[in-house]
């Protein structure tokens, strides 16, 4: 059951990795990212349970909390971008 | 599955390469690390995945958007 998740929670990431090479803007690559970021935490989190084995959960954890500072520098670049475009109209 | 792994990561490097706008580049980037952190973990390193994860999605992400809020977004072709 657990290994047909994995193969399930694979698949998913190829459709979220299809949409973070051809999204049109900036916006669908960077919620693309963040999707194909939680899948692989999934991911991540069931392969620990899988193999019974604490110190995989860390690398779910550690990802966790510095992937999200990535997401959010990229997000601010973007809202700075509008705005910038924004006084200028 | 690794196998799906590494034609996933070559992909994205291809893109990473190809790419005119440098944003589109570092999102292709900081998903080939996220993708090679897990890949570091099937082949059974999960401390080698940790600092892969801590470093390469974490910060090179943050420090090279800083860079191209610093200079102008748009590749010259």
């Amino acid at each position: 059951m657990l290994d047909a998740m994995q193969w399930f929670l694979l698949a998913c990431a190829i459709g979220a990795l299809l949409r973070l090479l051809a999204g049109p803007s900036a916006a669908d690559r960077l919620v693309a990212l963040n999707v194909l970021s939680g899948i692989v935490l999934a991911f991540l989190a069931l392969r620990g349970v899988r193999q019974e084995r604490a110190i995989y959960l860390d690398v779910a954890l550690v990802y966790d909390i510095f992937g999200f500072l990535g997401l959010l520098a990229i997000a601010r670049f973007l809202k700075d971008k509008a705005m910038a475009d924004g006084e200028e109209d | 599955m690794i196998e799906v792994l590494l034609i996933c990561i070559l992909a994205l490097c291809l893109y990473t390469v190809e790419s005119k706008d440098l944003l589109f580049g570092t999102i292709a980037l900081s998903a080939i690390s996220l993708l090679s952190a897990l890949l570091f973990y099937l082949l059974k390193a999960p401390d080698v995945a940790i600092t892969e994860a801590a470093v390469g999605a974490g910060v090179s992400t943050v420090v090279y958007v800083w860079a191209i809020k610093a200079t102008e977004r748009k590749d010259i072709s």
